[in-house]
């Protein structure tokens, strides 16, 4: 007897590629109780990913099919969730498929604010009163419609479940993190770009993929502004795989790597990106609106080294203020992004406050 | 059963007092009924100190709050 997608995807084990790691036949059965439309996230909303709009360059009939196989497509046709004016939206309009044309602004991906979006709203995140596949409110109360929305390479793999079965989706990964998942490599590497890849290799192996020659690199970036740092000397010891990455404080994520760069100081390179993280707020919700700009403001006075005594004291209370009083997660992101950049670029910050950098000119952000 | 084992059952089925950021425009009357679970921050949004079950005072939070943020969500409800 043939499995049904659902029991497919339960045997599979296959988990939301956007970075919530979330189990998608949950998700999806949820979504097809409520009679769901899709939405498929293609934005490359984190910095510095690639892989959705290599995901329907390559595979878009693929991608298709699979959408066709969540069942949420047969009255409703799929819906691609792009930043507009980028390539790939023109590709998808010339493609004929029905395209939401997301502003260009770091929390106007986030799924909920992708749902404002197509009830005609500010692509804003709304607060999830309800679960979004059950119907939710947009911040100015409009009644959204069931909607299911799901990253492209996740929708990408439930076609390859459905085509190889879940024993070959198995074969790739840990028991824990199984089937092939694409990275995005960038930074100080030979051959930047998007790689197929799985859990568990060496995570020295991973970067080879990109080409990674530059020894002096002080500490990669993974997971992007809602991620962490791995000091370049740590690296030897770790898998690409959660409980390892876990040790180090960090996670597989969304799959984005960034070398920093050899001769650019991290510390200033960071500063910028928090200086850009404090604009991107929806400015929605009180402790995010002020809480984000303040860890920004506390990190780029260590940079400068022009923080008084008790800055590291207050950049450590912002902090703690931010984790899970947003309606979405990017305060939670921009909270352990500073933490660990405070604590693996610790002795470095030291010289900053004592007036001076070895390390070259400022780095440019991401 | 212990009754700290009774209170880890109950908090499996009751509803949590939740406050919606979006809708919270800070106007700290929740901090003033519910000062034993409830603080400001220093921009003067609250900060819940754990997971809230119902009581008659965290019912008049939600009554009284006047941009009607708080509301009760079961725990199973997410994603």
């Amino acid at each position: 007897m043939a499995l049904s997608i659902i029991e497919a995807l339960d045997t599979a084990g296959l988990t939301g590629r956007g970075g919530s790691a979330f189990p998608t036949a949950v998700k999806l059965a949820a979504a097809q109780r409520a009679g769901a439309e899709l939405i498929i996230n293609a934005c490359d909303g984190e910095i510095g990913a690639a892989k959705d709009s290599y995901v329907l360059r390559r595979y878009l009939s693929h991608v298709d099919h699979g959408a066709q196989l969540t069942q949420l497509t047969r009255f409703i046709p799929v819906i691609y969730a792009v930043h507009a004016g980028t390539d790939v939206e023109k590709f998808l309009l010339a493609q004929g498929k029905k395209v939401l044309p997301v502003p260009d602004r770091y929390v106007s991906s986030e799924a909920s604010s992708l749902v404002a979006l197509q009830h005609g709203r500010p692509a804003r995140p709304m607060a999830k009163r309800t679960r979004l596949v059950e119907g939710g409110r947009t911040s100015d109360g409009k009644k959204t419609r069931p909607t299911l929305v799901m990253n492209a390479e996740t929708v990408l793999r439930i076609a390859q479940i459905e085509q190889h079965g879940p024993t070959w989706f198995r074969s790739f990964g840990t028991p824990a993190e199984p089937g092939p998942r694409l990275i995005t490599i960038t930074g100080a590497v030979f051959s930047p770009g998007v790689y197929e890849t799985q859990a568990g290799p060496a995570l020295t192996d991973i970067l080879a993929l990109a080409g990674y020659v530059h020894r002096s690199s002080p500490a990669l970036n993974i997971g992007g502004l809602g991620g962490s740092f791995i000091p370049m000397d740590q690296v030897p010891d770790l898998a690409y795989s959660s409980p390892s990455l876990a040790t180090a404080g960090a996670a597989i994520g969304p799959g984005i790597i960034n070398v920093l760069a050899p001769g650019s100081c991290p510390v200033r390179t960071i500063a910028g990106m928090l200086t850009w993280a404090a604009g991107e707020s929806a400015g929605q919700c009180g402790p995010c609106m002020f809480g984000v700009p303040a860890v920004a403001r506390g990190f780029q006075q260590l940079a400068d080294g022009t923080a008084g005594p008790g800055v590291l004291h207050d950049l450590a209370r912002h902090i703690s203020l931010l984790p899970g009083r947003g309606a979405c997660h990017f305060p939670d992101g921009v909270a352990a992004f500073t933490a660990s950049a405070v604590n693996v670029f610790s002795a470095h910050l030291e010289e900053h406050r004592n007036g001076h950098c070895t390390i070259g000119q400022p780095g440019a952000a991401a | 059963m212990s009754p700290d084992m009774k209170k880890g059952t109950e908090d499996v089925t009751k509803p949590l007092l939740t406050v919606d950021r979006v809708a919270c425009t800070g106007h700290g009357v929740c901090a003033t009924v519910l000062p034993e679970h409830i603080t400001l921050d220093e921009w003067g949004y609250p900060i819940l100190d754990g997971p809230i079950p119902e009581s008659v005072e965290a019912r008049l939070a939600v009554k009284y709050c006047p941009a009607r943020a708080l509301y009760w969500q079961y725990p199973s409800v997410s994603a």
